[in-house]
């Protein structure tokens, strides 16, 4: 009985706070608040939802943080790891102060970013807000508004905001991304990279048909916790630029924030939570699924 | 010996390039440090300048520098007081209400999670039970549950308690179950981790000497694991800690907000005054790194043990 009780409070706990809300927000999501309670409406809430142009743009704004977000941050990352993958005397003190970033709070990220950039006042403004460097009027990241679109209403080239957002998002997220694919470039047994290196193979080949194959599945479970972190985070879109300017940063996970809590639309807000948990359900199962297979071929 | 020459040159251009890098990485956090030691006639100045150390002759003298710390002075805002233990108190809201949260909610958080993920991460190394792998795969799952989805319907069950009233309820309680359940997973995994690592035989000499079950695991087990418990726990508070949103919507009242709401809340109040918001930026963040610099290897424990599961 022992291991019974053991596991008892663990599993209550994560009922209470895990389970049960998930159930009541599906509840949630058929409901619509009215004066006298709540009132069943189907699917309505998600009809509603749909309808709405801000939806539509949101889902546009995530695409192209996402991408770049993700992108970015593994390209960046396997390139330390790199770097990082040989004896080096100091490796421990590099690691040490790359983490530093990792450890530090998103929304306060999202306020180191922001003074460097305040309009007039930031530390970089000064430059991005010179004329003769960024002509026309010169940059001015948190105000600009996004250039005309080349893809219908895709925010495609995304606003100066959008570019700035995924920077500071790309920076807190790369040392933990960069140590997953150290360890995962580890486990490349080296000897297959030296006799491939005698047999004549330039730098970019050993990555491209060594590495990468080999990494693989370490690469994929990095980009689904990317998604996953990119899908969920939103205390930098808060302190950084506030879904601004206009909503040009106006992602998703802000978006649910505002439909349920600036316009109190708890219904419709539920809808899209349960839309966002289907996507974070998917890269949930697709990470396990890879990590299993991965456990099987070892 | 040119391929020994080429191989010393690769060194020294690799440690090149992990020392920029390294600085690269670093810099939004100097210049955060920066800025919180500038007054505020250079704040506001237009073009900004990155020293405050220009003199009307030269662009940059050392001598010159007008470093200040109003910024800390205002996050602070000391006040002269005659009761209590010192000759001043510390006024200021981040400082007074919300640093003080964010430890409360950190620390008890931490401690619960230790509590309930050695006991069933110990339970899940030792003992084969009908349901275990169902158990042990539910909870890798929800692993990677983020807390943004549920925040709805949490908010709402927390709306529904507020109203009844309950004796002694308030939403810390709350707050701090809405921790536990989102950090308590990743926990138990990790927990799980280390406890396997621990030889039975241990226990099992323990038993024979005539041990009960649940006293060996608190003078043998728990001891052992003891480093792994102590990086759950760090993992733990440096988590709640952090967290922004759960604190900022879950909770009514301001006195019950957690540090991270408090900074948000000041940044609406000091557009101009950047000295300000960046010295509490410092002041807050600061106990996290230092933390993590002295404590780096539990972290990194913790996170391998972590990663390789989920």
């Amino acid at each position: 009985m022992l291991p019974f009780w053991l596991i008892l409070p663990t599993v209550a706990v994560l009922f209470t706070i895990q389970v049960y809300p998930a159930l009541y927000t599906v509840w949630l999501s058929l409901q619509t608040r009215e004066p006298q309670g709540w009132r069943f409406v189907g699917m309505d809430n998600f009809r509603r939802l749909s309808g709405m142009g801000v939806f539509g743009e949101s889902i546009g704004h995530t695409i192209v943080f996402l991408v770049g977000y993700v992108s970015l941050t593994l390209v960046i990352g396997f390139f330390i790891a790199l770097l990082l993958n040989r004896k080096l005397r100091f490796s421990g003190l590099y690691v040490t102060l790359l983490f530093i970033p990792w450890i530090i709070a998103d929304i306060i990220v999202g306020i180191v970013f922001r003074l460097l950039v305040m309009p007039d006042y930031g530390l970089l403004s000064g430059i991005l807000q010179n004329p003769a460097l960024f002509p026309p009027n010169g940059l001015s990241v948190l105000t600009a508004v996004p250039p005309a679109s080349w893809v219908g209403n895709f925010p495609f080239p995304p606003a100066p905001a959008m570019v700035y957002l995924i920077m500071a998002a790309s920076w807190r997220a790369l040392p933990f991304i960069t140590l997953l694919l150290l360890a995962a470039m580890q486990t490349v047994p080296t000897e297959v990279v030296e006799s491939s290196r005698i047999d004549g193979a330039n730098g970019w080949q050993i990555v491209r048909r060594i590495m990468i194959p080999l990494m693989l599945p370490t690469l994929v479970v990095a980009i689904f916790s990317l998604t996953l972190s990119g899908m969920n985070g939103v205390g930098m879109v808060f302190s950084l630029t506030g879904g601004g300017p206009g909503s040009s940063t106006e992602v998703l996970s802000y978006m649910l924030y505002t439909l349920g809590w600036r316009q109190l639309e708890f219904g419709r807000a539920a809808a899209l939570a349960l839309l966002i948990a289907a996507v974070n359900w998917i890269l949930i199962f697709a990470t396990l699924r890879v990590t299993r297979v991965e456990e099987r071929n070892n | 010996m040119p391929s020994v020459s080429r191989k010393r040159w690769n060194s020294w251009l690799v440690n090149g390039a992990l020392i920029l890098i390294c600085l690269i990485a670093l810099l939004p956090v100097a210049t955060t440090v920066l800025i919180s030691f500038k007054g505020e006639r250079d704040i506001i100045r237009k073009p900004p300048n990155f020293f405050p150390c220009d003199t009307p002759t030269r662009a940059f003298d050392p001598t010159a520098c007008r470093w200040a710390i109003e910024g800390y002075q205002r996050v602070l805002a000391l006040k002269p007081a005659d009761d209590g233990l010192l000759p001043f108190a510390l006024t200021g809201n981040i400082v007074r209400v919300y640093i003080p949260n964010s430890l409360l909610y950190a620390t008890t958080t931490a401690l619960l999670v230790v509590f309930l993920a050695g006991m069933s991460g110990y339970a899940f190394s030792r003992y084969r039970f009908r349901g275990r792998n169902l158990l042990l795969v539910g909870i890798l799952a929800i692993t990677g549950v983020p807390l943004l989805t549920n925040l709805l319907a949490l908010y709402q069950m927390g709306v529904v308690l507020r109203k009844a009233q309950l004796p002694f309820y308030d939403d810390r309680m709350f707050l701090v179950s809405v921790y536990m359940g989102f950090f308590l997973p990743l926990s138990v995994w990790i927990a799980k981790g280390f406890f396997d690592a621990i030889p039975r035989e241990l226990e099992e000499a323990a038993l024979i000497d005539g041990c009960s079950p649940f006293g060996s695991l608190l003078r043998i087990s728990m001891p052992l694991a003891l480093p792994g418990l102590m990086a759950v726990f760090l993992l733990t508070f440096v988590n709640v800690w952090n967290e922004f949103i759960a604190g900022y919507l879950l909770v009514a009242k301001n006195e019950f907000k957690p540090a991270m709401f408090g900074i948000y809340e000041f940044l609406g109040q000091n557009i101009i005054n950047l000295q300000v918001v960046a010295a509490a930026c410092i002041l807050i963040a600061l106990p996290i790194v230092v933390i993590f610099v002295f404590a780096r290897r539990s972290f990194f424990s913790a996170m391998i043990e972590g990663a390789v599961k989920g």
